[in-house]
């Protein structure tokens, strides 16, 4: 095992969540690629905790950090959606696009 | 001897300026109460100061050195302009003319103008043209000149102008304006053209310059065809004479300055200029040619007229061309004394035609008759200013037309046939004007026709017996030949044609058998000669319409090319902003697109160093 594989990986997983991110029309699969990608992010952090930093693995920590705040802002993203609707009685993306011009 | 006045001649134009400006407060509007008639008084007085002033200045000046004054004008850099004036006894004896003239035309005024209100701005006028040919004569100066034929040119404007309400008043008033503005400017390429050329502007020392230089014939030739430009408009020379005829519109005692010394200030700075003019050949000739084609066109279209004053307004059209023909031919001396002789006949036959119009109401030749029994003073004063005019003896131009004649009998004798024609063409003329006005029975227009008022008729006799003491004062000052001297192949032609021209219309306009109006059989001829040879059609397809043409042209560029090019500017950038603000989707997901490509493309552009470095 390599660490190139695991950032190959994490990129690869970061690729995916950003096709979803865009691609997506459900609000909650957005939210799903968001930790997808974030995901992808934990593991960048993880090889190179465990390949270059052996010793002390901020990485680890930094990683126990990601994913606290992602699961806060997975709460809030999802709170966000509910309060969207409430209102548009949707969660398609593609409805929600009042801000235009 | 004491030379006070002779010092302060400078004040002469003063006297006028100041006249003119105490005349304003009794313009209607400032004024209301009392009417218009003192600016009238207090320019007439005025302007008899200016003649006795320079009256006294020409005792002190007889027979005197010529003296010149200067003042600073202006100093820049390399470049000093200094007011010269010439106190000599031909600019004092033509400064004497010019406020005799205006005098007497003034007084004229009091009486011409007795049922107007513009006295304030017409007495204003006149005494500002009464300053600027003071100070044309005076200055010794060729830029000094042009700033005055300018301001003259102004003045000519706005005293044609005066009756504004009248539509063919603001056409001549702008056609007078216009034409002799061209010759103006490009006598002021000449003025330019000669101060790198000579050094200098002063008359002397511009006749000091040609008598020695050695400058390029091509060079002269332009140089000189445009300082002839100027005196060609002032002077109403073909082909720029229609403002002449148009400026007929004008009130009559501002025609009586207009076609004695006004037309003459052009004159006045063609004879100063005559010994640069006489750099060209070519320039001479031209001035010849314009003048015996002037004067001969002219002569013809005078005859044509059946309005009085445009009548007479061609007679110095032809008069103003046998002057050019006189300085073109180095004749300056003559040439002034033929403007001196010719201006008191002249502003004799107008006056005399004042009178007539003002009374009379018409100014149609074919309406007038029978007025010598009613009217004899007006009919003697007429009968000796045309006499004055054309070669009589003993009378003015008597002397001035022969001592040209036979000064050019030598050197080019076909003038001589120039002026025997000429003669002819106003002696007939004149006469014919006379017999319209004066012979015949009585029309409708002329029943009743008492002789004007004092004011009239004592400047118009006072101006006849000047007249006939003009042969008198030649004689005292020495400038008429001995009877012996005279050379009589040139003056009994020149007599003969006076006869000739007098006996054949007296014979056609006086005979009762010839049916009036006298039509000539070739109907086209006499239309073209009546029409002024169609000059103003002449303008409109030529000038006119060229620069009409192009002023629309160029109004259509700056409308749609210059003002379009910079409306596309703004154009494009409304509409760029207009559709890039579709970029804003109002769609998160193709923001986080565009932040994607954003990031990956400075990626990629941060990263082409890194990959030009790989080697494959």
């Amino acid at each position: 095992m390599q660490l190139e594989y695991f950032l190959l990986l994490g990129a690869a997983l970061f690729c995916i969540g950003i096709y979803g991110l865009v691609t997506s029309r459900n609000a909650v699969r957005v939210l799903m690629s968001i930790e997808l990608m974030l995901n992808a992010v934990n593991i960048n952090l993880m090889g190179f905790s465990n390949y270059l930093d052996p010793a002390e693995i901020k990485g680890q920590v930094f990683t126990v950090f990601v994913i606290t705040v992602a699961a806060a802002e997975a709460a809030v993203g999802l709170a966000i959606v509910l309060a969207i609707y409430r209102n548009r009685d949707t969660i398609d993306m593609e409805q929600f696009n009042l801000l235009k011009w | 001897m004491n030379e006070t006045f002779s010092q302060t001649i400078w004040l002469v134009p003063l006297y006028a300026l100041i006249g003119a400006v105490l005349a304003i407060p009794w313009s209607p509007g400032i004024i209301r109460n009392t009417g218009p008639r003192p600016s009238g008084y207090l320019n007439t007085l005025m302007t008899f100061i200016a003649l006795v002033h320079s009256l006294l200045a020409l005792r002190e000046v007889w027979e005197q050195p010529v003296q010149y004054l200067s003042f600073q004008w202006l100093q820049a850099a390399n470049l000093s302009i200094s007011f010269d004036l010439e106190i000599s006894v031909i600019t004092i004896s033509a400064l004497l003319l010019v406020s005799g003239l205006n005098f007497i035309a003034q007084i004229y005024a009091i009486g011409y103008m007795e049922m107007d209100w513009g006295w304030a701005r017409f007495y204003c006028l006149l005494a500002l043209f009464e300053a600027g040919m003071s100070t044309l004569v005076l200055c010794n100066s060729l830029f000094f000149s042009y700033v005055v034929l300018e301001i003259l040119t102004l003045g000519t404007y706005l005293l044609i102008g005066l009756w504004f309400n009248q539509s063919l008043v603001v056409t001549g008033a702008r056609d007078a304006f216009l034409t002799k503005r061209v010759g103006d400017l490009i006598l002021l390429m000449g003025v330019v053209a000669l101060l790198p050329l000579a050094g200098t502007w002063n008359y002397t020392e511009l006749a000091q310059w040609a008598n020695t230089t050695t400058i390029d014939p091509k060079v002269a030739t332009l140089l000189c065809l445009a300082l002839i430009a100027g005196p060609l408009g002032k002077c109403a020379q073909f082909p720029l004479h229609l403002w002449l005829d148009e400026a007929m519109e004008g009130p009559m005692p501002g025609t009586i300055l207009r076609n004695t010394i006004v037309v003459s200030t052009g004159a006045w700075v063609l004879i100063k200029l005559q010994p640069v003019l006489a750099l060209s050949p070519f320039a001479s000739n031209f001035m010849v040619g314009i003048g015996a084609t002037t004067a001969i066109g002219a002569g013809l279209i005078a005859i044509a007229q059946i309005d009085i004053k445009r009548s007479l307004s061609y007679s110095v059209s032809a008069y103003m061309g046998l002057v050019f023909i006189a300085v073109g031919t180095q004749h300056d001396v003559t040439a002034l004394r033929l403007l001196f002789t010719y201006a008191v006949a002249m502003s004799l036959l107008v006056m005399s035609i004042g009178g007539i119009v003002l009374n009379n109401i018409t100014q149609d030749l074919t309406q007038y008759g029978g007025l010598w029994s009613r009217r004899p003073i007006s009919g003697i004063c007429f009968l000796v200013g045309a006499a004055s005019l054309v070669a009589f003896p003993p009378l003015g131009c008597f002397w001035t037309l022969t001592e040209l004649a036979s000064d050019l009998w030598l050197s080019r004798p076909w003038l001589i046939a120039v002026f025997v024609i000429v003669n002819g063409l106003t002696a007939f003329s004149l006469t014919r004007e006379f017999s319209l006005i004066f012979g015949g029975k009585p029309k409708p227009m002329t029943v009743r026709s008492p002789e004007g008022l004092w004011a009239l008729v004592l400047p118009m006799t006072f101006m006849m017996g000047f007249a006939l003491h003009v042969p008198i004062l030649l004689q005292q000052w020495g400038l008429l030949p001995q009877w012996q001297d005279l050379n009589l192949t040139v003056v009994i032609p020149l007599v003969i044609s006076t006869f000739v021209g007098v006996g054949a219309a007296a014979l056609i306009y006086l005979n009762d058998k010839i049916a009036k109006p006298i039509v000539l059989k070739p109907k086209a001829l006499q239309d073209f000669f009546a029409y002024d040879l169609y000059t103003a059609q002449l303008y409109r397809v030529t000038i006119v319409f060229v620069v009409g043409l192009v002023s629309q042209i160029i109004a259509w560029c700056d409308r749609y090319l210059v003002d379009g090019v910079i409306n596309l500017v703004g154009f494009a950038t409304i509409f760029s902003g207009e559709s890039l603000k579709y970029n804003t989707s109002g769609n998160v997901q193709s923001y986080v697109l565009s932040i994607l490509l954003g990031v990956g493309l400075f990626i990629g552009i941060a990263c082409i160093p890194f990959i030009n470095q790989l080697s494959f």
